[in-house]
């Protein structure tokens, strides 16, 4: 099976960008009905950021290319976002390693730590209605697929399945974290936008996979 | 001295709130960094709050660092940022202080020279003497909590149950003083008293004894001002061990002398 590779890695974050870009009004919206306002706008100056530094100086590993995204998202994007998808890309770093390749198994770890580093930095649980609501089922939807003999980017594809299903389960939930739970009972009936941005993300990784 | 890392969403916030504290500090204020907004608008950024965790810590010597937030993401960028931190001499501790409040009573204690331990103690005291005040301005003040722990905790019940400290509280020494001051025992002369307080070698308490409120920390300024002491209100020193009693003098011949503001009969300012 297919190893991922480096510039599939940069391809990734490069269509990242493109669809925070394309879905700015869409997040935006979503986060105007039960946060601030500014999650579209946030993600968008974050991922060009990525890409533009991702562009001026070009990493040699998957755990530095995925450090120096990490950090730049830190440093952009400014309110929770920043240190949660740092986090991510981060910890998915560590887990692949000094590679300029990683095996799938390598690809299910990293997505699983990158997930666990998200729920310590966030302390959100299932069902919080928050970003994890998404990632926690895709990751498991990969790892799953993977288990069942799938190649990378077929698991990618159910992963990001498997995301959207939860971004849509995260409507009727009341928020327990982050700004939405200052609303209580009035967050119910709007769909999560840190749920909403990671499944495109993952949506994003399904596509660089299936490519090259 | 330990060092202050001020973390908030936006720098106008945090640059106020620093010039507020630094009017209490003194001579000798710490230092105190601040990591607020992000690529130049509202919120808080990882990377900046861990650099100045690190001029923080090289500027305290391994003493310390306390880092003081305000809402939200301020304390999720902090605990990123205390992963990102290398070659760090100090403990870092993130405050459970509310901010200005907090960061007030911090830039004080540290001024004082106190440990990380301490000026935490010190910062989230702010909180339960905010309202301790508020409940005592117009009520009963023994219908409120006290703002600190009242004596008799697990602790002593774990020895062997008897009254042991109150019976070395029957040993100590105490005295009974008259606030002079026209204001009372408000901020400024607070932190003179929790100054000398502090550079004793015994820990005196302070009671009002017109309203019972306390007893408080002598050496804590907002535990001092949570006792809402007004002009003509006596308060009751109190200490144990060895050199209290010179200890209590000390601190009495200040009071009667107005903690910096000259005595009721001679105001310095008229």
């Amino acid at each position: 099976m297919a190893d991922v590779s480096l510039a599939q890695v940069n391809d990734w974050l490069t269509r990242a960008k493109e669809s925070v870009t394309e879905n700015r009004g869409y997040l935006t919206e979503l986060d105007s009905a039960i946060g601030d306002a500014d999650h579209g706008s946030n993600l968008t100056r974050g991922f060009t950021a990525v890409v533009d530094k991702l562009a001026s100086q070009p990493p040699d590993s998957i755990e530095a290319l995925l450090k120096t995204s990490g950090m730049t998202l830190v440093s952009t994007v400014g309110g929770a976002s920043g240190p949660l998808y740092g986090t991510m890309l981060l910890r998915m770093g560590k887990a692949v390693g000094e590679s300029d390749t990683a095996t799938p198994t390598q690809l299910g770890e990293a997505l699983r730590a990158g997930l666990e580093g998200v729920v310590a930095r966030g302390k959100a649980e299932l069902g919080d209605k928050t970003m994890v609501d998404a990632l926690d089922p895709a990751v498991v939807a990969f790892e799953e697929a993977l288990g069942a003999g799938a190649d990378a980017a077929s698991a990618a594809s159910a992963a990001a399945a498997a995301a959207a299903k939860g971004r849509d389960g995260t409507e009727p939930l009341v928020a327990r974290k982050g700004r939405a739970s200052y609303l209580g009972e009035r967050s119910a009936g709007h769909i999560d936008p840190g749920s909403a941005s990671v499944t495109l993300l993952l949506e994003a990784l399904a596509a660089a996979l299936s490519e090259g | 001295m330990i060092g202050i890392v001020v973390v908030s969403h936006s720098e106008p916030l945090a640059l106020a709130a620093v010039d507020l504290a630094m009017q209490m500090a003194g001579q000798s204020p710490p230092s105190v960094e601040v990591a607020a907004g992000s690529d130049g608008g509202l919120g808080t950024d990882a990377v900046a709050v861990a650099a100045a965790i690190q001029r923080a810590d090289a500027g305290s010597a391994g003493s310390g660092v306390l880092v003081i937030t305000d809402l939200g993401s301020a304390l999720m960028s902090s605990e990123m940022a205390l992963e990102l931190v290398e070659d760090v001499a100090g403990e870092v501790l993130l405050s459970r202080a509310p901010f200005v409040e907090g960061l007030v009573a911090a830039v004080v204690q540290a001024s004082l020279g106190s440990s990380l331990a301490d000026v935490e103690r010190s910062a989230t005291a702010a909180m339960p003497a905010k309202t301790a005040q508020l409940a005592g301005s117009d009520e009963d003040v023994s219908s409120t909590p006290a703002p600190t722990e009242p004596p008799g905790g697990t602790s002593r019940q774990a020895s062997d149950g008897t009254a042991a400290g109150v019976e070395s509280a029957a040993t100590g020494e105490s005295l009974e003083v008259e606030i002079v001051n026209p204001e009372g025992l408000h901020a400024r002369p607070a932190v003179v008293l929790a100054k000398a307080a502090a550079a004793l070698s015994v820990e005196v308490s302070i009671t009002n004894v017109e309203t019972g409120a306390g007893p408080a920390a002598a050496d804590s300024m907002l535990e001092l001002m949570s006792l809402g002491v007004r002009q003509g209100n006596r308060v009751r020193l109190a200490a144990d061990g060895a050199g209290a009693a010179a200890a209590l003098e000390t601190l009495a011949k200040l009071i009667a002398s107005g903690l910096g503001e000259g005595t009721g009969d001679n105001p310095p300012a008229s």
